[in-house]
């Protein structure tokens, strides 16, 4: 084990690569990724399409391992396959297409599927069912059909059934990928909310920029490699790295960078009362 | 597409809904074993009669109920109508060259398109009143002295509770393919039958690429949620043997004995045996 390990950190990543290889073709998903997540905190990953932002989330919950360096999480190494699913009860994660994520017809039993595969007690099933779906705010739909909802509402169905399981992350891999603007807000709502009211460590994986928005970090991630991480401001500021890494800016962000180079002097904005709070600064 | 009714929760509070699943398993094979029991016309009256029970008391609408059969009409016609011509027993009705039909084909026609119907209607009941859920978790508990002969029983209840609800996901599908492929000028409803086969295969080819894929991410969820992380897997919902599940084995084993007793009855009573 690692003797350096900060315990703020719920994850550490240690200068991680992953290397596909199919016939003679050498692919790296992944190089030399070094990162920390702290306790608590509101982690954006961004990145374009085959950045190697869900190879990364793959790592994360030890369903994939690296083929060089380490992860901890909560100071498991993911190699030990034997803590595999300590690990992944630790580490929630939601994914892309929520009809693909559920096992059960009724949302009720769909959250039981994890609690039930760990054999916890029935009575604390109940209650970790009970309080997840208030956490959601889905528990008055409890005994409906998970067909007949929303695609927000089923996202946010499977968020509840990764909190059942009481992890001490979760990672929303593009798990707002496949909604519509109101399922997408209904979903970031959420993640907000666990991370403000009940200090869960949140890793939002995404190409939107706008929604990284709120992240305390925003990690950029460009052909394998971290290409920068920082504030969402400090982020943000870096126009040409973002650009490069294939990214688009938030409308307000964009406005604003379009305004600056017209000669005004204008500050790095992220949302829409920025930007209006900074237009009225103008003389 | 959309009104295949088999395979579907209908959810109701009824009496029928509330029966331990295990039971209604239970009854759906005595169910079975009844109908296949049944040789004559009268011994269908004791079947129709339970059949209409359950069907009523479980709150289930009427319409909902003949969807079910509608699905399998075709079936239904094709068995009746080949034995109405290779059954040739008693008298001679009608005849036109090679084709014969006599009253003998035409009584067994008619038994086999019944037992059809009531197997479907009465195993759809099952469904209709019990959550894939309760299913998966009645099977698993009744076989769970398979268990010491290794069968992997949690992992045959867990597909079967999979299969249902990819059901619906799955026709909603192939209705977005179809609509698709008629959009880009697929034809689906004209030509002959080969043709109309050889229409579809544009859309089984990504039908079955989209249930892969779905495969593979279901895969990855269940992983993610620790599917078999340990062998003592505990329930949420514990199944419970009521007085009312006593009451409706009891009942049904009466019935099932009437079918058995029925044509004995008819003897005694000198009635024609039809």
């Amino acid at each position: 084990m690692n003797n350096n390990l900060n315990i703020d950190n719920i994850i550490t990543i240690n200068n991680a690569s992953v290397i596909y290889q199919k016939d003679n073709l050498i692919t790296h998903a992944l190089t030399q990724v070094t990162l920390e997540i702290k306790r608590g905190s509101f982690i954006a990953i961004l990145g374009r399409n085959g950045s190697g932002k869900s190879t990364l989330a793959k790592l994360l919950n030890a369903s994939l391992l690296p083929d060089i360096g380490e992860i901890f999480v909560d100071g498991i190494n993911t190699n030990d396959e034997s803590r595999a699913f300590d690990i992944r009860s630790k580490v929630g994660m939601v994914f892309q297409n929520p009809d693909n994520q559920m096992v059960a017809t009724i949302i009720e039993d769909d959250l039981a599927f994890g609690p039930e595969n760990l054999g916890i007690p029935r009575a604390e099933i109940r209650e970790r069912v009970d309080w997840a779906l208030k956490t959601v705010g889905m528990y008055e739909h409890r005994l409906r059909a998970t067909q007949k909802l929303s695609g927000g509402q089923k996202q946010r169905v499977a968020i509840a059934a990764v909190l059942s399981m009481a992890p001490d992350v979760l990672i929303l891999d593009e798990a707002t990928a496949m909604l519509d603007p109101r399922g997408r807000e209904e979903v970031m709502d959420t993640a907000r909310k666990l991370n403000t009211e009940k200090h869960m460590t949140i890793v939002l994986i995404t190409h939107y920029m706008d929604e990284a928005v709120c992240a305390d970090k925003i990690i950029v991630l460009d052909e394998g490699r971290v290409v920068t991480e920082g504030t969402p401001i400090e982020v943000f500021r870096q126009v040409d790295l973002i650009k490069k890494a294939g990214l688009e800016f938030p409308t307000p962000a964009e406005a604003a960078f379009k305004l600056k180079t017209l000669g005004y002097n204008i500050p790095v904005v992220l949302t829409d009362d920025e930007l209006v709070e900074a237009l009225c600064q103008l003389k | 597409m959309r009104d295949v009714a088999f395979g579907q929760f209908y959810p109701a509070d009824s009496i029928i809904h509330k029966l331990d699943p295990r039971i209604k398993l239970i009854l759906m094979v005595l169910y079975i074993v009844g109908v296949f029991l049944v040789n004559y016309f009268f011994s269908y009256i004791p079947v129709a009669i339970f059949l209409l029970i359950i069907v009523f008391s479980s709150k289930v609408p009427l319409n909902k109920v003949i969807k079910s059969v509608k699905g399998i009409l075709l079936i239904i016609i094709l068995t009746a109508i080949l034995n109405i011509f290779f059954n040739k027993s008693d008298n001679v009705i009608w005849s036109w060259n090679f084709l014969v039909v006599t009253d003998g084909g035409l009584k067994l026609a008619g038994k086999l398109a019944l037992k059809l119907l009531f197997l479907v209607v009465g195993t759809s009941m099952l469904t209709f009143t019990t959550t894939p859920m309760g299913i998966t978790d009645g099977l698993e508990s009744i076989m769970k002295p398979l268990k010491a002969l290794k069968v992997p029983v949690h992992d045959i209840a867990i597909t079967m509770s999979i299969t249902l609800r990819f059901i619906p996901i799955l026709i909603e599908e192939i209705d977005k393919i179809i609509m698709a492929q008629k959009a880009r000028g697929a034809a689906f409803d004209t030509g002959g039958l080969i043709k109309r086969i050889k229409a579809f295969l544009p859309v089984l080819i990504p039908l079955f690429v989209s249930a892969f894929r779905r495969a593979d991410e279901l895969a990855a969820a269940m992983d993610a949620r620790c599917y078999n992380a340990t062998p003592n897997r505990t329930k949420l919902k514990e199944l419970k043997c009521m007085p009312r599940d006593i009451c409706a084995l009891v009942i049904s084993a009466i019935f099932l004995a009437l079918v058995i007793t029925l044509p004995i009855i008819w003897k005694v009573l000198q009635l024609p045996l039809i």
